[in-house]
């Protein structure tokens, strides 16, 4: 990051994370350990891991800022979840989040001038997390935080980023709060800033060391991850929950759970018939899992509910294969349409046969003449 | 006229809440709180299928995870008269148990230490003294002199960076924080130990639900298959995972949080005259042991203390229209037959009417409306 | 017996249908067919209660292959009839089904009256007839090519995540612009009932023709026939889009 070579004088004598790690106890064997997990979580090449430890070693801290707005906290949340060991350390002491109405001690007026402070004294340096999304209904007044509605807090803020992360699925793509009918008219962070990369972490929330890979690639690089074409990080969601689940030879079997309490659903078989949305839903749940690896929704015997899809409220139901057709009622899935209008169509064409041997009469008979003549004709 | 002074926005907290209090010779003469931020999932839910409903609904609140899709999958329950398996409620309890433990905790450290503990003042303390104070306190092993002094030096350093972090522009020095040296070294200590604690404690719902925050519910029981031998599912492996977390969790609140709690307490019990609000009490009650519909088969029961008085706990009957009802017009909301009545829930309506000033703004205008946002099901409800 | 032998019309015998537009015909018919009922299976599957472990079955793996395999085929199958809209004969080509003159119009609105609606229509309506495609069924077809291309993209698009050739790579694009890979497996659902009330349709109307008109309508997918009456033929010289072929 070629800004960092203006700031370093400033930064100088500021402790890296290396100097932090190695104060606080841990050895350079559990740094590397630490450099080499975030590698591999961020998608790098064992030869990047001495870069991963380099950046790390020589880096001072970033500003980060982090704002809410319509969301649950549970991104925050997730965040601190984060379970390498020194992943919560390094993530709450060795980035410096300036700004975060979750965790920060300073409230109102304090916590403004925080935010006011790192946004002149950082200008351009800070990454802007954006957690939860704006509501442009009503002009705003849905969302409003220190009398400021999150839209004028939104541009005031991100002119200056140098990067926008766009936490879980309400900063991403809406959320609950955008399904229909959106009644707050919630919009998602990218449609609201524009010439800045934004990166999108979509998931509710997303899992908590998805989130320290990708603040632990821009430390290292400058950078932001590489995205793929809605926005997301390859490294995390590029793969499909179905391709990547441990119950997916039981799909290719053809062996699936039909009903919460059947005996299938106790032998751990694929959960595709009560709703399972993983064949459509990319990230990186079946690989990382939750909460240290403990589980994951799958896992549990849950069907995945697709979070992390834009608009995954509104594309079907949760237990339910098939989706509903809107404006059709819920219980309308495409299939019972189809039989309807098969039947509709049986009798359309039932009718239209007897009518016309009702008003074709006349030509059906010429015909049938011309041919016994024809016939007769042939025999003469 | 006194001043008015503005708090906006409240931190530590889920959601966006604004207090403005108007001060009259030192003291808080009037106080109005606003939430101020809104998203209308009751509109969202509607016409949906009542089976997915918990997922909806629990995204209300990412920090008492759980709760809120546990209510909606009861109350679809309900509705549709399903009894849920004894395993089922077991599961539900255990995982609802343990979101009690870790809210506990996290909503102590990491929400509301901060304006008890001053996080810079814990550097005047002397490790050794610190040490001999916490061992007075408990057998919490972290408590050697050279344990705090590490978290000390940690400390010193970090604020020596200039970089405060979360700690920015915080109140430290200010009077009102009245913990010594060690005792604020202390708190510092087990604000950081239970920041790792907090991610162990939720290994249950992910165990249970798959993940946490947000874990996965089920209308008519749990997901999770339980079976001792079972390959996939709630086997012995699992449950003695289980076992030995809810074991260290509660270590943890026995030896860290109850001691620092009582610790904390006593250096601010004049805090206790203060607030308390109409000193009425309202608990649904909890942990189902028959059934979500057999209140006495309650472990945690039910019940409501009326003008603080403890003597005496009368029953609820949450189901009837007279006992529980949410009233509106202090919101920025309307009701069909008036704001001025109050609605039982199975009634309730969420037709929003903002009438609050145009933003940006210094002040609500309190005199001719007090109205404000209700956090997603926070409305005012008063019980009989 | 004389008047009526001055009724027996004198048939011409048109080549209409080549042979690869009757093989394209023919594929669809069984691609389509497998396509449709590996489609269901694999939307819905079956609950199979054998105690086999999952290593011993891989059932919906077949189904799932026989999907895939016979989109390859529909694919280029239909990528072959579009180059044979501009090679084939006159009946096969593309201004059959995209309207570019005023007489198709003119004999959709025909063919809606006379064979759809069934009205009684005047001397010149009664008296219409075509020799490849009429008007409206042309227009038809091109909404089908529409739905097979809609098919092939979302078809494609969900497929190209776990492929591994370059080829469905290159519809990887279309889940993003369809909003995710949810909706596009709804969109590919809902377009596969088109198909299936097209060919019912379809098929009926083969038999109505047949049965109103007496041309060898049906036969004609077969051997490529068609025959129509001589003199009608000598006067109407009938619709075809470009007569100089």
């Amino acid at each position: 990051m070629s800004k960092h070579h203006h700031s370093q004088e400033k930064w100088f004598e500021q402790p890296t994370y290396y100097d932090e790690i190695r104060f606080k106890g841990y050895s350079r064997r559990d740094f590397m350990k630490f450099a080499s997990m975030m590698a591999a979580f961020i998608g790098l090449e064992t030869s990047a891991i001495g870069q991963v430890a380099k950046a790390m070693e020589t880096k001072p801290r970033l500003p980060v800022i982090w704002l809410h707005f319509q969301e649950c906290t549970c991104c925050s949340e997730s965040f601190i979840r984060s379970s390498h060991p020194i992943v919560a350390d390094i993530l709450l002491d060795k980035i410096s989040l300036d700004y975060s109405e979750t965790l920060m001690a300073a409230s109102g007026t304090q916590a403004e001038a925080a935010l006011k402070n790192t946004l002149e004294k950082y200008k351009g340096q800070y990454i802007l997390c954006i957690e939860g999304s704006v509501p442009v209904g009503a002009d705003g007044v849905y969302c409003m935080i220190g009398g400021k509605t999150s839209m004028q807090i939104l541009e005031e803020v991100s002119e200056h980023a140098a990067a926008v992360i766009a936490w879980g699925s309400c900063a991403s793509n809406g959320c609950v709060q955008s399904a229909k009918p959106n009644p707050t008219k919630a919009t998602p962070i990218h449609k609201l800033v524009k010439g800045k990369p934004v990166i999108k972490v979509p998931g509710c929330p997303p899992i908590g060391e998805v989130m320290a890979g990708v603040i632990v690639h821009y430390l290292t690089f400058g950078t932001i991850p590489e995205l793929d074409r809605l926005g997301r990080p390859k490294a995390f969601y590029s793969k499909r929950v179905h391709d990547t689940c441990y119950r997916r030879p039981f799909y290719d079997a053809g062996l699936f759970v039909e009903s919460f309490d059947d005996e299938n659903a106790k032998k751990g078989y694929c959960l595709y018939k009560v709703g399972c949305k993983g064949p459509t839903t990319y990230n990186a749940c079946g690989v990382m899992k939750w909460n240290e690896g403990t589980s994951y929704p799958i896992q549990s015997g849950h069907p995945c509910i697709g979070c992390s899809e834009e608009n995954y409220w509104d594309n079907g139901r949760l237990y339910e294969r098939a989706s509903s057709f809107a404006g059709f009622g819920i219980e309308s899935d495409a299939d019972t349409l189809g039989k309807y209008a098969l039947g509709a169509t049986g009798v359309a064409l039932a009718g239209h046969a007897i009518l016309t041997n009702l008003n074709k009469r006349k030509d059906i008979n010429t015909l049938t003449a011309e041919g016994e003549a024809g016939d007769v004709d042939v025999i003469e | 006229m006194g001043k008015r002074i503005v708090v906006d926005p409240i931190t530590r907290i889920e959601g966006h809440l604004r207090i403005e209090a108007d001060i009259e010779n030192g003291k808080i003469k009037d106080a109005y709180s606003s939430g101020t931020m809104v998203r209308l999932i009751e509109e969202i839910l509607k016409g949906r299928d009542p089976r997915d409903a918990w997922a909806y609904v629990g995204r209300v609140c990412g920090v008492c995870t759980s709760t809120h899709s546990l209510t909606s999958v009861r109350t679809v329950e309900d509705a549709l008269d399903i009894t849920i398996p004894a395993n089922a409620e077991l599961v539900r309890n255990i995982m609802h148990c343990t979101l009690y433990m870790h809210d506990h905790v996290v909503h102590f450290y990491h929400l509301h230490a901060m304006d008890w503990v001053d996080v810079v003042n814990a550097l005047k303390a002397d490790p050794k003294k610190t040490s001999e104070l916490a061992q007075s306190l408990s057998h919490w092993p972290k408590s050697s002199p050279g344990y705090f002094s590490d978290i000390q030096a940690r400390i010193g350093k970090f604020v020596a960076s200039g970089q405060l972090g979360i700690f920015s522009n915080g109140y430290w020095g200010h009077p009102a924080y009245k913990l010594p040296p060690e005792v604020n070294l202390i708190g510092l200590a087990h604000y950081l130990e239970a920041l790792e604690w907090q991610k162990e404690i939720v290994k249950i719902h992910a165990i249970f639900g798959g993940k946490n925050p947000h874990p996965n519910y089920l209308v008519g029981g749990m997901a999770c298959s339980i079976g001792l031998d079972d390959v996939s599912g709630i086997n012995a492996e699992r449950l003695a995972m289980v076992d030995r977390l809810l074991t260290e969790g509660k270590q943890f609140i026995e030896q860290v949080y109850i001691p620092d709690l009582m610790a904390i307490a006593s250096f601010y019990k004049d805090w206790g005259a203060i607030g308390g609000g109409l000193g009425n009490y309202l608990v649904y009650g909890d942990l189902p042991t028959k059934g979500i519909r057999d209140t006495a088969s309650f472990k945690f029961p039910s019940g409501a203390i009326l003008g603080k008085d403890i003597s005496k706990v009368y029953d609820v009957d949450l189901k009837k229209d007279d006992e529980v009802q949410e009233f509106i017009k202090h919101s920025w909301y309307e009701y069909s037959g008036g704001d001025d009545k109050g609605l039982h829930p199975w009634k309730g309506e969420s037709k929003i009417n903002y009438t609050g000033p145009k933003p940006p703004f210094e002040h609500l205008d309190v005199k001719t409306n007090i109205h404000t946002l209700k956090h997603q099901g926070g409305m005012a409800m008063p019980w009989k | 017996m004389a008047e009526k032998l001055l009724r027996v019309h004198r048939l011409r015998r048109i080549y209409v249908w080549e042979l690869p537009v009757r093989i394209y015909h023919w594929i669809n018919v069984l691609v389509l067919l497998v396509l449709i009922v590996t489609g269901f299976y694999i939307g819905n599957p079956l609950a199979l209660m054998s105690g086999k472990e999952a290593s011993e079955v891989y059932t919906m793996g077949w189904f799932r292959f026989l999907h895939f395999a016979a989109a390859y085929i529909f694919f280029f199958n239909f990528v072959f009839r579009i180059y044979w809209g501009f090679a084939g004969n006159k009946y096969a080509n593309w201004k059959q089904f995209i309207p570019t003159t005023k007489t198709f119009w003119k004999e959709l609105k025909t063919v809606l009256k006379m064979d759809i609606l069934l009205m009684k229509g005047n001397k010149e309506e009664r008296e219409h007839l075509t020799i490849g495609h009429n008007a409206l069924a042309g227009l038809t077809y091109f909404g089908t090519f529409l739905a097979f291309l809609l098919q092939c993209l979302t078809g494609f698009g969900l497929y190209a995540s776990m492929a591994s050739w370059w080829f469905p790579k290159l519809f990887a694009w279309v889940p993003f612009v369809l909003g995710g890979d949810i909706l596009t497996r709804q969109i590919h659902h809902w377009t596969m009932w088109f198909f299936i009330l097209f060919a019912v349709i379809h098929v009926y109307l083969v038999f109505y023709h047949d049965y109103v008109e007496g041309r060898g309508e049906i036969s004609s997918m077969g051997g490529g026939w068609k025959f129509i009456e001589e003199d009608y033929f000598e006067k109407n010289k009938p619709h075809t889009p470009n007569p100089e072929k």
